[in-house]
Formats: structure tokens, C-alpha cells, sequence
């Protein structure tokens, strides 16, 4: 890994590796907070502050911590920012903090910040941590983006509360309980799998 | 320096240094946090008793609280009552608007709950079931109607409508209501629903 070059630090979360998509990690919140678009949204921001942050003085200090004891001080530095987002988003943004309930202290074990810290702050320069923490967070978004908006429109008639499908539709329900996300992230991960497939032939 | 203090020192100084930089956060949003919860009560009270200008809390006990509510003169135009009932997932926490002499419920406000999206959550709606209790007679305790009445005017008036589908949830507003209405009742009684500034009632 150390021979690819930084724009491919940054275009490997988006798709090659994928925090969601092809990496699977991050599963809990992903399933449980994208039945609505702005619940993705607001995930999505508050997992990337926490990335971003977390990378920067990891990466920073990845020679002053020593390796026995790595870990407890990842998840000290991880706990710092998420407790700063779960404040911040509820002194500013009460309906999505109440909406989020305990998901956003549960950024704390989410794989996908400690897996960047453990395979690639911890052994990479601040700069190439930033573009990779910056990668991984849009790879992030997106994929909790085209999940909410699924998962909103076919079970709720709504994107972001507006209503686009009309009175005919009746909502699928199911799209917007647990057994919706498990169904649409299986599809898409088929979905992604069979795209890498079809490129890897023509290649 | 030996590998062991090394580790101590760096764990304990990121762990004092996050430690300072939280109590700072903390203390920044703090005061926003409880206006935000003050301002959400301040809503739920308009709501259930309408026109209400000041309130103010008369009562309080775990999981159960009386606000009045009051026109610009002080003088006393209903309560609202902080309640909360056993729900499918978890607590359901809503308001119920009361009139000073304790014959009607206003109407209800939800102010949090985690039901079942499409069916428990219908709870929230005012046309599927919020509409179905306003203006209930509480003199004497409140029934569910099975199956449930397509317009609040079959009703008649100690009953409410059920969600069909979710019964667990409409069973556990009613009894929340029911209980509330009795607890608020004893208090008036015992004359215990006093502040200061406000005419007797």
C-alpha cells in the first residue's frame, strides 16, 4: 500500500474499500438510523467529524504512543470527539439528537474509526491519514445516503419528509423497520459485488 | 524512560488532556441542553392548553409532573400534565391538557416515544389518533372503543380510539391517562396544586 499514491488514499473509500459497501464494518448504526434521509445525514456528519479528528491526532502522535497500550489511547482520543458531537448535536439540533437517540454515543465502538486508526493512522503520515479519514467519511456518506433514501421513499412515500410518491402509494413498512435494512444493504452489497465482478472481467 | 512509565504517562496525559477538554464542552452546551428541554415542556403546555401564556411547574414526582397554564392575567386556563406510559419498545412521554375543573381532557401532545414506525408511532398523528382525544369527558375513567370508530364523533364520551394494529400502544396511553387524571385529582383535593401568584381556584 505504501507505493499508491494519495489520490488513491482518497478514491479507496469511496469504492475499492468502502467502509459499508466492502468493508462491512460500522453495520449497527448503518442498519439502525438510515429510515430516513436526514437520520443518514446527520449520522453520516457526525461519524466523519469523529473520523476526521480522531485520524489527525492519531496520526499525529502515532510515535509517542507506545504499542502496548495503543488502543486504550484510540478509543480515549475516538470517545473525546464523539462525546463533543453528541453534545453539540444536542444542544443544537435537539430533533436529531432525539432521533439518533443512542446512536451517536455509540460512534465510540464504530469499526469503522478504530479500523482507520488501527490499519492506517497508526502507521501513516498526518497528511495521507487526512486524505484517507476525508475518503473513508464521503465513502461513508454516500453509502448511508443511497440506503436512507431507499429506505425512506419505498417505506415512507418521503425524501427528507417531503412527500414525492403520491397518495396511491401505500408505504411498505417493512422498508423502514430492521428486516427493510438488512434487505436493501443485502441488495446493495450484491448490487456493488456484481459491479467490482463485471469491471475485474473487463479488465 | 522505561517502557511501563512511558505507557502510564501517555495514556494518563491523553486521558487528563480529554478529560479538561470535555468539561469545557460540557460546560458550554450545558445551558443550552436545558433550554432546549425547558422550551420542548414550554411547547407541549401551549399545545394542550391553549393560549397559555406563563406556566408554571405545581407538581412534581418521578415520571409524573403538573404544570399550570395561564393567560397573561395570571389567571388559571388549565393543566398540563407530564406523563409517561409503558409503550411497546420503550417509555412514551406526552402532555395532557386538562381543564381547571378537571371535567375534560383538552388534548394530548406527545413528546417522545420509540413505537413501531407505522403503526405504534401512528400515536404522534393527530388525524389517526390524537384527534380521538380531544375533548373526552374524565368524570368517570376512559375506555378504549374496539374496533376502533372512523370519526371522533361516533364516539361516545369516555371512549377512545384504538390503533388498530397497536393495541399495546393505545392501551398503555389510556391507562397512563387514566392513572394521571386520578393522581391529579387526589392532589387537587389534598390541596396540594399551589403556587404562588395565581387566584384559588
Amino acid at each position: 500500500m505504501a507505493t499508491k499514491s494519495v489520490s488513491f488514499d482518497f478514491v479507496k473509500g469511496l469504492w475499492q474499500e468502502n467502509p459499508v459497501s466492502r468493508q462491512l464494518l460500522g453495520m449497527c448504526s448503518t442498519l439502525a438510523i438510515t429510515n430516513a434521509v436526514i437520520n443518514g445525514i446527520a449520522m453520516g456528519l457526525a461519524v466523519s467529524f469523529v473520523l476526521i479528528f480522531s485520524s489527525f491526532l492519531i496520526s499525529l502522535f502515532r510515535k509517542l504512543i507506545p504499542s502496548q497500550v495503543r488502543i486504550g489511547s484510540f478509543i480515549v482520543i475516538i470517545a473525546t470527539f464523539v462525546t463533543i458531537a453528541d453534545r453539540f448535536m444536542a444542544a443544537y439540533f435537539p430533533p436529531l439528537s432525539k432521533s439518533l437517540g443512542p446512536y451517536v454515543p455509540l460512534i465510540v465502538v464504530n469499526c469503522i474509526i478504530l479500523g482507520r486508526a488501527e490499519a492506517f493512522d497508526s502507521k501513516n503520515t498526518v497528511g495521507r491519514s487526512l486524505v484517507d479519514a476525508f475518503g473513508m467519511s464521503i465513502g461513508y456518506i454516500l453509502a448511508l445516503l443511497i440506503l436512507s433514501a431507499i429506505r425512506e421513499i419505498l417505506g415512507n412515500g418521503t425524501i427528507f419528509g417531503y412527500q414525492v410518491l403520491g397518495t396511491w402509494y401505500e408505504p411498505w413498512i417493512v422498508m423502514i423497520l430492521p428486516p427493510g435494512a438488512f434487505i436493501t444493504l443485502g441488495i446493495l452489497i450484491a448490487l456493488a459485488n456484481q459491479i467490482e465482478r463485471k469491471a475485474k472481467q473487463r479488465r | 524512560m522505561t517502557l511501563s512509565s512511558r505507557m502510564i504517562v501517555v495514556l494518563t496525559s491523553i486521558g487528563v488532556l480529554s478529560g479538561a477538554f470535555l468539561v469545557s464542552v460540557g460546560i458550554l452546551t450545558k445551558e443550552r441542553i436545558v433550554l432546549n428541554k425547558q422550551r420542548e415542556i414550554e411547547t407541549a403546555i401551549t399545545a394542550v392548553v391553549p393560549g397559555t401564556r406563563t406556566s408554571q411547574k405545581l407538581y412534581e414526582e418521578k415520571d409524573f409532573s403538573v404544570y399550570s397554564g395561564e393567560d397573561e392575567q395570571g389567571h388559571l386556563l388549565g393543566f398540563a400534565l407530564n406523563a409517561s406510559a409503558a409503550g411497546f419498545q420503550d417509555k412514551i412521554l406526552f402532555m395532557i391538557g386538562i381543564d381547571p375543573d378537571l371535567t375534560r381532557i383538552s388534548s394530548l401532545y406527545v413528546l417522545d416515544q420509540k413505537e413501531t414506525p407505522g403503526l405504534g408511532a401512528k400515536i404522534t398523528d393527530r388525524e389517526s389518533f390524537l384527534v380521538f382525544w380531544e375533548n373526552k369527558k374524565i368524570s368517570e375513567p376512559l375506555k378504549l372503543r374496539k374496533p376502533p370508530a372512523a370519526s371522533p364523533d361516533e364516539l361516545l364520551p369516555y371512549e377512545v380510539n384504538t390503533i388498530s394494529g397497536a393495541t399495546v400502544s393505545s392501551e398503555a396511553v389510556l391507562s397512563a391517562v387514566n392513572i394521571s387524571v386520578e393522581k391529579l385529582r387526589k392532589l387537587k383535593e389534598e390541596g396540594k396544586l399551589n403556587s404562588k401568584g395565581r387566584d384559588g381556584n
